[in-house]
């Protein structure tokens, strides 16, 4: 029975056998990435999601929680406990305000001053061009949390260049007061990305066809006109995922407040969600502990998608 | 077929490591109680196999001072059959204590770590720390005061390293040019403040960002006990008159600005005291170890002295500012060597001393030579002693101290910047302890 199907259908099973093989290969060569992939990816997910279900609390009664015996933290099951405290918390929605505060300040900054520098680079006005790109690029290279150290030193009178000029404000260096640190981060944050974004633009440009700017030079279009006409619009998808990006960035803003927190007293815990998210796993804020951490770090994760996803769709119809 | 037949030969398998288990502790435990003291403390102090014993430390292991490897090397040498390994762990304190944390639940910690006196009552109750109540009691003459500060509800956790009451420092030389006297009460102290602020100078500093440890230690010496307990309940006042003592000192400093406010750890701090701009401020004992090493081969090397902290509220007391021990944490697999190793260490003053610790142990540590010169002579270590016999030894933390820090650090930075009151650096004191005490589970007296 078996041969004779096997007989009839001959060339079939010989091109299935194939398949079946390059399958096999195939998922063979993607099982490292899958593994990785749920490994650090997926895992830590599903244990941040079942942590924030959890709240830690005192084993035993009694003062200490030992209750006569040695002292110990439970694992408590709270439900959705750790989300309503995180959502309700007004200092958590305060460090929300700043960091959207920051971003749609720093944001279009940083972009445009990419956008400007990769058509700088593009075009022919610039020579030696790969120093530049090198040199623009630099910042980027440079571990987040060295260049805020760097930062921090120049912010501070006793050993900055120039910060020395500025005068006291609010019972603090000018660069840290409390009204201005949101701006001097914001600086660092540029400094850091600018390079990094205009790679993305230069990309974006020089992929664009160079018999396009023939034609326009032939029809009398100014450089002015090819750069505003042509290559403006034609990186406009680029400019979408660098804003994306830079949107989860700024979410994530961390480094730079961890550092300047240092130099300052006033900058409470709760600065930015990210640090408000450590400090609380590191048992600096109250409630502390991995539960009401993670439930933090989800809440900023569901609402960087909200945001990349809102952004997404408005660039769309704006573009339509 | 096969499947019963090799869970029958795991069966046996764990069966017979159980048997050996079991009569290794002597049958008092089963073997998954390898944690309880119970089963340890019968194990002989010199045992005939090697035992090894890791230990994680945070000292600055600084220049000219005797380091904790080559402290550690002398026991090793002396103890074949107790051999211990040493981490200097380089970040926060916060940090050191997450760590350990999941160090411990990954089964993965070491046997001894050094925690703050502040940072013990939360390691118990977050379970991290070993009942070793029985093994230190063997040592407990060795050690002064600070052994309670190792106790939690009753059961001691380990031995206590050093300690540090707060004090007065002052430079002597400017003292005497601007005729000055060493103040021995508050009213004094806002006195001599003033007058040398006259004259650009501040023998007095606000410093913000230790407001948590800093401020409530000075409480503590002026008679305040903010945490005690009432009906099994935690109580938490902060409204006492010792607190409103210190409260009211502070603001009046600040509000005739005889005060200099600045960060301890920072480059103005740094600066100021270089410049000679800074010629006294209430310090913990801790310092002296360090606070002048700017100052080497300046005109002000060797003006510097310590003194007792003025009297705050009448009370003949000094609070704690910092201060650690070395606990046993859960999980070491040989408490009784941990603990023989833990006291020895603690004792050896003269290392201690010259990693710029006030030990806490009996017996008075010898000056360094280092202290020697940049305090004139001064027998620093003596006059740190009777601060030592000073301290409050009603004052005591909650678990979950190290979250109202920082609201605390928040409020004295408004009040140093003149937007707040000292007095509110208490009031978020309170309030923050009683989050902080709820969210552990634990039970908080209202009112």
């Amino acid at each position: 029975m078996s041969t004779a199907t096997a007989q009839t259908s001959k060339p079939r099973r010989r091109w299935s056998r194939q398949a079946r093989h390059e399958a096999v290969s195939g998922w063979a060569f993607s099982l490292p990435f899958f593994l990785c992939f749920i490994l650090v990816f997926i895992a830590p997910i599903v244990s941040a999601v079942r942590a924030s279900l959890f709240k830690q609390q005192a084993a035993g009664g009694g003062l200490y929680g030992n209750a006569g015996g040695e002292g110990g933290k439970v694992d408590v099951f709270v439900g959705l406990e750790n989300y309503v405290v995180a959502g309700t918390d007004p200092e958590f929605w305060k460090g929300v305000g700043r960091v959207m505060l920051f971003g749609i300040v720093q944001i279009p900054i940083m972009i445009g001053l990419a956008l400007a520098l990769a058509l700088l680079l593009d075009s022919f006005l610039v020579r030696r061009k790969t120093v530049w790109r090198l040199g623009y690029f630099l910042p980027y290279a440079i571990p987040g949390l060295i260049a805020a150290i760097i930062w921090g030193y120049l912010y501070i009178p006793e050993v900055s260049p120039f910060a020395d000029f500025f005068p006291n404000m609010e019972g603090n260096p000018f660069f840290l007061a409390p009204s201005i640190a949101l701006w001097s981060m914001a600086n660092m944050t540029t400094w850091t990305y600018t390079g990094y974004n205009m790679l993305i633009f230069l990309a974006a440009l020089q992929a664009i066809p160079r018999d396009l700017y023939e034609a326009a030079r032939i029809d009398g279009a100014s450089g002015w006109k090819i750069t505003t006409r042509i290559k403006i619009p034609m990186v406009s998808s680029a400019a979408l995922l660098a804003v994306l990006l830079s949107i989860v960035g700024t979410i994530q803003l961390f480094n730079e407040p961890t550092i300047l927190k240092k130099l300052t007293t006033w900058m409470p815990n709760t600065y930015t969600p990210m640090l408000m998210a450590y400090q609380t796993s590191t048992g600096l804020l109250t409630p502390s502990g991995t539960g009401p951490a993670s439930a933090i770090s989800i809440l900023m994760a569901l609402i960087a998608g909200v945001l990349a996803v809102a952004y997404f769709f408005a660039q769309r119809k704006v573009n339509q | 077929m096969t499947v019963p037949f090799t869970r029958y030969l795991k069966t046996t398998a764990l069966l017979s490591v159980a048997a050996v288990g079991l009569t290794a502790c002597g049958g008092g435990s089963t073997p998954a109680a390898t944690d309880t003291p119970a089963g340890s403390t019968q194990s002989p102090a010199a045992p005939a196999e090697k035992v090894e014993i890791s230990y994680m430390h945070r000292l600055p292991d600084g220049k000219d001072m005797t380091k904790v490897a080559d402290i550690v090397d002398r026991w090793n040498k002396e103890n074949p059959n107790i051999q211990v390994t040493t981490t200097k762990f380089d970040g926060a304190a916060s940090e050191m204590i997450t760590r350990l944390d999941t160090d411990i639940a990954a089964n993965n910690g070491p046997c001894l770590a050094q925690l703050g006196y502040g940072e013990v009552p939360e390691m118990f109750v977050k379970g991290l720390v070993m009942d070793v109540t029985a093994e230190a009691a063997k040592y407990q003459d060795q050690f002064g005061g600070a052994f309670g500060q190792m106790s939690v509800g009753g059961v001691t956790v380990g031995l206590p390293q050093d300690s540090g009451p707060l004090v007065y420092m002052y430079n002597e030389a400017e003292f005497k040019k601007l005729g000055l006297e060493v103040p021995t009460t508050s009213a004094e102290y806002a006195d001599v403040a003033k007058k040398a602020a006259a004259s650009g100078k501040y023998a007095t500093v606000f410093l913000p960002d230790e407001a948590h440890y800093w401020l409530s230690g000075q409480a503590a010496g002026a008679g305040a006990v903010w945490y005690s307990a009432a009906d099994d309940k935690w109580k938490v006042d902060t409204s006492d008159a010792g607190t409103a003592s210190v409260a009211s000192f502070w603001q009046g400093v600040l509000d005739d600005k005889s005060a200099l406010v600045v960060k301890r750890w920072s480059e103005q701090w740094d600066k100021a005291l270089a410049e000679g701009t800074i010629i006294g401020y209430t310090a913990a004992a801790w310092e002296t170890g360090f606070a002048l090493d700017s100052l080497d081969g300046t005109p002000f090397e060797g003006q510097w002295r310590v003194a007792q902290m003025p009297k705050f509220n009448d009370s003949d007391k000094t609070g704690p500012d910092g201060g650690s021990g070395v606990a046993v944490m859960k999980g070491c697999e040989h408490p009784a060597e941990a603990m023989q190793f833990n006291a020895w260490f603690n004792t050896q003053v003269d290392d201690l001393a010259s990693q710029g610790l006030v030990p806490a142990a009996t017996a008075v540590a010898k000056m360094p030579e280092k202290m020697e010169r940049q305090f004139g002579g001064q027998d620093v270590m003596a006059e740190l002693k009777i601060a030592n016999e000073r301290m409050s030894a009603e004052w005591s933390y909650i678990p979950g101290f190290s979250s109202v820090g920082p609201k605390m650090v928040e409020a004295a930075s408004a009040a140093g910047a003149g937007s707040g009151k000292v007095a509110d650096i208490f009031t978020v004191a309170k309030e923050a302890s009683i989050a902080s005490l709820k969210d552990a589970g634990l039970p908080v007296a209202e009112g």
